[in-house]
Order: structure tokens, then sequence, then C-alpha cells
């Protein structure tokens, strides 16, 4: 197989955008040689090849945030007695279920966190609501904060913010089982937190 | 039939007569919307989204052009030469300001509609409608209705398509579902004191475009994109229908009919439809168990040919090999039978060989219902799926078959000493006859589904799976052969019935019941050429 019809070139291409070229014996190639790019390495000047001045720099910004008291104070946070400031607004900590304004689930069981959750660890069953004003609630809502990779995701999918992360992030167990937040756990994340970060966006499909 | 040629979109194709222009189309793989056009109902044009550019003499000039009004697709019979076109600004617009009158008064509840991912008020918005709506005013709203013991009505859903409607009086032939009120304030209900209450209610849960009508039994338990679907066919009675089942991590949610013509055409019976509970019941069997006086042993499946080869050997050496029965399940595919009878009679080629009891309930039902209409659907009377696969299966075996009554008549006489019973059958099957008998034989194998008489007798229970665990295929009542698939893996502790059945016969390798078809081929021509269904054009629904 001569290289010409192997690497398809410029006019080539234009003409048969329909029909990809197969390589003899191998799936259809879906690059084009003219999209590689080379780079070449760039050589290193004698000192770069010494190491040691890279070394001695790095050591002068370490030393220089050890000893400069103003540097310092605004780097290191004295956990846990001196807790570090959060933007509020978007830190993805622990799971919230929001309640609406007459303390009920504001969840109407639309799946939607579930299935745009990466990891997976969202758990819904849905059923015909109580209420008149409303179709239909999660009679289980389970998250798995183990498996949760806080991407925020479920957040961004929930079409009546009913599902948001808060800035708490101490989040400890000590079992798997009690790591798997359930309807009751997850409204009482929203019970503590309110105060702090209150619901977020007024509701937009007419949902309360 | 000859071939009509007509032109859409400048591109000639060819199809069959006596269709209108909207299933040619459909079927040469245009997507035309359409919600009022179903090809299994009449037609009423009354959706007015199909709409099309036709061509047609002008009438000053007698020059074939573009009809200055559009023509409804499906209610356009083909005609050879015929030339249409929905490529083009007027059929859109037409498309598009449709779609804005279906969603005047949607309530754009997406996110709680059990509908939404298979919804073609969804797909044609986003494919043929506009982004935003201009209604101003208040919407309608309408409350839900409860029509019948099976299906709710969502009347803020409903784009009036009439499909419901018309199924109930052309198809089932009860007429439950009726239009009530005119123009925006029409809307879907029964009469009073007359709910919807066919066997046949929830097919207009299928044929409903959008999210009016929906099952109870699947209400709010899954969203419709979670779920797998697998081509099977039904089990609960002969007629050998076409299904879908739609499952999810091992659980089966629902089962929707496939179209088969000839066979169920587009529709499925309720009593199929809903009666696939057993699959998840908590009283099935779930482990090999062999008992040995009163101690229970619960063995390795492995261990399972080695056990029954054993065990069988023994009486047949004992005893003779006449002395060995086997009872066939109506319920087995036509695969996992021949592999039971050939395993027995690899084992005792003088074996009794029968069918068991096959379970008849009334007769059968035709549907549409009323005096002199000509027959569109049967629920027929024999409860299981494959009587006539293992009819066949038998009657290729040779040798000494009988019926189930004379089986359990020589039993009861003491002429067999072992015995495999199998059944899988999801209601209790076991006659007093053969209760009496099972004391006669020493060694009995039961392959079932639930505990009852045989099982607590046997010295082998082999679990069975149902028939959406298990691959195979069955003999309907036409005597088509229909493969179909499993679609879930078996329950904890059970194996596919093929499996065992297979490691049975020493066949090794995992069971493939096309593999094994083959070989039945040789002697039963019919298992070369099984039945499938064709496709239903991409954008039909």
């Amino acid at each position: 197989m001569s290289a010409a019809s192997d690497i398809r070139g410029f006019d080539e291409r234009e003409q048969s955008v329909a029909a990809p070229r197969l390589p003899e014996g191998g799936a259809p190639r879906n690059w084009r040689e003219t999209d590689v790019i080379r780079v070449d390495q760039p050589e290193l000047t004698m000192s770069e090849r010494l190491y040691l001045p890279q070394i001695f720099g790095g050591m002068k910004t370490t030393l220089r945030h050890m000893f400069r008291k103003k540097l310092r104070d605004e780097t290191v946070v004295q956990y846990p007695e001196q807790k570090r400031v959060l933007r509020k607004e978007n830190y993805r900590g622990v799971h919230r279920l929001n309640r609406d304004e007459q303390g009920r689930v504001a969840c109407v069981a639309c799946f939607m966190c579930e299935t745009a959750c990466p990891a997976h660890c969202i758990h819904i069953e849905g059923a015909d609501s109580p209420w008149p004003d409303r179709e239909k609630y999660p009679i289980r809502f389970d998250i798995d904060e183990l498996r949760c990779i806080y991407c925020g995701m479920c957040e961004e999918a929930c079409p009546v913010d009913a599902i948001e992360l808060t800035p708490e992030y101490h989040l400890v167990g000590a079992s798997r089982e009690e790591m798997i937040f359930d309807k009751e756990k997850l409204l009482m994340v929203f019970d503590r937190t309110k105060d702090d970060k209150p619901r977020k966006s007024p509701p937009i499909t007419g949902y309360p | 039939m000859s071939a009509i040629k007509i032109t859409i979109d400048g591109k000639q194709i060819e199809c069959r007569d006596k269709i209108p222009v909207l299933q040619a189309a459909l079927e040469a793989g245009w997507d035309v919307p359409h919600y009022c056009y179903h090809p299994g109902l009449s037609i009423v044009a009354s959706c007015r989204l199909c709409l099309m550019e036709m061509k047609m003499p002008n009438p000053r000039t007698k020059e074939m052009d573009w009809s200055p009004r559009l023509v409804p697709s499906c209610q356009t019979p083909v005609k050879d030469g015929l030339e249409v076109r929905f490529d083009s600004d007027k059929v859109r617009e037409n498309q598009s300001s449709c779609m804005e009158y279906f969603l005047l008064n949607h309530p754009l509840d997406c996110p709680v509609c059990d509908q939404a991912g298979e919804c073609y008020l969804q797909d044609y918005s986003l494919k043929f409608g506009e982004a935003s709506s201009r209604m101003v005013e208040h919407k309608n709203k309408n409350p839900k209705k409860d029509i019948g013991s099976k299906t709710l009505l969502y009347q803020d859903r409903c784009v009036m398509c009439s499909r419901c409607v018309r199924f109930c009086d052309e198809v089932a032939g009860t007429g439950e579902l009726c239009i009530v009120n005119r123009g925006s304030r029409a809307e879907i209900d029964v009469f009073p004191g007359a709910p919807l209450e066919n066997a046949l209610q929830g097919n207009v849960v299928d044929i409903c475009p959008v999210g009016s009508l929906l099952d109870k039994d699947f209400l709010m338990k899954q969203r419709v994109w979670f779920l797998k679907e697998t081509p099977s066919i039904c089990a609960g009675c002969s007629q050998g229908c076409a299904i879908r089942i739609d499952h999810n991590e091992g659980v089966v949610w629902r089962l929707k009919p496939r179209w088969n013509p000839g066979v169920n055409d587009w529709w499925i019976c309720d009593e199929g439809r809903f009666g696939w509970k057993y699959v998840h019941d908590a009283k099935r069997l779930d482990r090999l168990i062999v008992r040995r006086g009163a101690k229970e042993e619960m063995p390795d499946w492995s261990a399972l040919p080695e056990i029954a080869r054993f065990r069988l050997e023994q009486i047949v050496t004992s005893d003779g090999a006449d002395k060995v029965g086997a009872v066939l399940s109506p319920f087995m595919a036509c695969e996992e039978a021949w592999l039971l009878a050939k395993f027995i009679r690899e084992i005792a080629p003088q074996a009794t060989l029968a069918m068991g009891p096959v379970p008849m309930e009334g007769s059968d039902e035709t549907f549409p219902k009323g005096n002199g209409r000509d027959t569109r659907f049967t629920i027929r009377a024999e409860k299981c799926p494959n009587r006539r696969g293992v009819e066949m299966v038998l009657a290729a075996a040779g040798g000494s078959v009988v019926s189930f009554d004379d089986w359990v008549k020589k039993a009861g006489e003491g002429a067999f000493s072992a015995a495999w019973i199998a059944s899988g059958s999801p209601k209790p099957w076991v006659t007093p006859e053969l209760e009496k008998a099972l004391g006669k034989i020493r060694m009995v194998f039961a392959q079932d589904l639930f505990a009852n008489k045989v099982t607590e007798a046997a010295t082998v229970v082999v679990p069975s799976c149902s028939w959406a665990e298990r691959s195979g295929s069955f003999v309907n009542v036409d005597g088509k052969v229909q493969p179909f698939e499993a679609s879930i893996a078996p329950i904890e502790g059970c194996q596919k019935d093929g499996n065992f059945l297979a490691a049975l016969c020493g066949i090794s390798g995992l069971y493939n019941p096309a593999k094994i078809r083959e070989l039945m081929s040789a002697t039963m021509p019919a298992f070369a050429s099984p039945h499938e269904p064709p496709p239903m054009p991409a954008h039909a629904h």
C-alpha cells in the first residue's frame, strides 16, 4: 500500500467526505495526518541540566513563606480551631434536600439528578404525592455520600432546585451505612444549613 | 400486488398499493410527524401534523403544479406517479404552528410525567416545533381523571388525536371512551358509571403518543430512559404475542407489545401485560435441593448432571429402562423440552414421556366485541405458551409417548420407579390423581417455579426460571416458531433451565438456543426457520 493512498491529502479530503477510506485490514481511521502537531522537545541548557539552580529557586519560595508572617497567616489555617472562610454560594459539600414554604420536601421525584449523576450514587423511589397541588414526590431518596464525587451535577439538573450542595464539609461517619443519607437526613441538613445558605433560586416551574 | 412508484421530496420510491402516503413515507424512512394516524386504526386526519404538498393539475393551465393547499398525507392513498413533498417551507410552517397549538395548554410537567423520554410531544416539538410559545393567557387546567382500574387520564397533556377512542371502538369493540365537548374544551372521557374496563385497555396507553393515558401499574415507578428493552414472546397464552420486556438492574418493570402482523398486530391483552408479577415472587424456589431420607442437601449446580445421571442410571440398572418416566411441560421452551427428552432417552431409551396438564380457562375471547365483526385480536383459553412446541418435540422423540392422564394412571399403577416432572407453571397445577400417584414413584426429580406437592415429594428439586429469565422458542397456536431472549439474569440461586438441561445432555459451553434449534431442525424442519416479526419503520409509532 502506497503512502499516498494511506494518508489522505487535502484535495482528496474535500472529495471523499461520504466514504472514509479504510486502511488495509484495519478499522477506519478518524484522524488525519494534518491533524498531528509535532512538538520538539526543547534542548536543556547547562544550568537546567544541573537541576540545582531550580532546587534553590524552589527553596527560596518555601523559605520566604516560612519567615514572612503575613504570607504565613494567609496560607496556613489552624484546623480545627480555626475554620477556613468558604464561598458559601458555590462550595460543594454535603447535599441537602430543600423544603418548600410549607415545610414539605421540595423534590418532585423527577429522577433528573439520578440521571445526571456520574457516580450513580442517588437512588430515588417516586410515588403519588399526598398533596393536591403536586403530582409526585419521593418516598425514598438516598445519596451514598461515600460514592459521591461532589461534582454538583445533581444541583444543576434539578428543575425545582430541591437538591443543593451545602458548605458543610466535615463529613464523618462510623460505618458505610451511616454515610448513605436518606430523605430525612438530607432534610435535616437543610434545617441545619438554611440560615447559612438560603434556598437558591425562586421556583421556575410553578411547583412550590 | 403491483409496486407503485411515487415521488417524495424529489426521490422516487416504490411502495405497496392501497396504503396512505404517510405510511409509504414512513416505510421509506421519512420522519413525518403524526399523532392521529395509526396503521391499525381508522383514519381521521385530525391532528394536521402530517400535511404535505402535492402536485395536482392546475385548473386553468391543466399542468401539474404544487397545489396551494396542504393535504393530509395520512388520508391520501398512494397512486402511481404521485408527487408530494414534505421538505418545503409551507409544510414546515404548518408543522411548527401545529406544535405550538398542541402545546397551548400543555402544563410542561415533563419532569414528573411518566411519558417523558418516549413522548412524541417532546420529540416533535424538538424536531418540528418552536422553542417558545406566544401564549400569554392562562393555561386551561384539567384535573386528572381515573377512567378505569388500570388507566389514568391526564387531560392536560392530551393532543386529542382520538387514537384511544378509536381503539376502544374498533379493536376492543367496547367503546368506553368518547370525546365530550367541542373545540378547545374537547376532552376524552368515559360515560358515567361505565369506566374503561376491557381486557385490552393497556393498549390505549401504548398508542397514546403523549403522556395523557398512563398505566397505574407502572405509574411513577421508573423513568423510561433507565429501562433496557429485550424482545420476547408473551408466555400468558398460546397466541404467542410478540412483546418487549422493559427491565432495569435485573427487575422487570413492564411489558409492551411489539408489532407482529398476523399474530398480535400492535396489541397485547392486559392479562399478558400485567401477568408477569410472579417473576419477582418471593415464594419462588431458589435452590437446588437433594433429599437423602429426611436430610436436605443443597449441592452446587455443577454437581447436578452427575447426581441426576448417577441416580437415574441406578434405577435403570436395578429396575429396567422402562421404569423411567418424564413429564415435559407446556411452559417449557422447545429447546428445553428437546434437551430434557434427549437426556431421559439417552439414559433410558424405553422411558415413557408425556406432556403436563395444559391449563384451559373458559374459551377463546375474540375482539372486537359485538356480533358479526371481523376478529382482530384473540385471547386464547389455553393459558400456556408452548403446547404445540412440546407436542412436536414429543412426536420427534418417538418411543413411548402417552397423554398426561395415561401417564398418571401408569404411575399410579407403579409403572415408574423414577420420574422427571417439569412444570414451570405460575399457577397451581398438580392434579389430585398425580398427587396420589406420587407415592408410587421412588425417585422424583421436580423442576418447577413454586413449591407444590410434587416438589415436596421430590428427591431432587430443580428450581426453574420464569420465561423472562430463559431463552428459547415457543410455538404458538398457528404453529409459528417464535424465539425469545432472556431479559434478566436468573434470580439468586437459580440457573437458566437451558443451561442445566444442556449440561445434563453433556453439551459443553454456554446454552445457545439457536445452536440447539439447528440440532433440532434435523428431525423437525420447522425449527430451521423461526418466525421473526418484521421491524417497525423507524419513525412510525
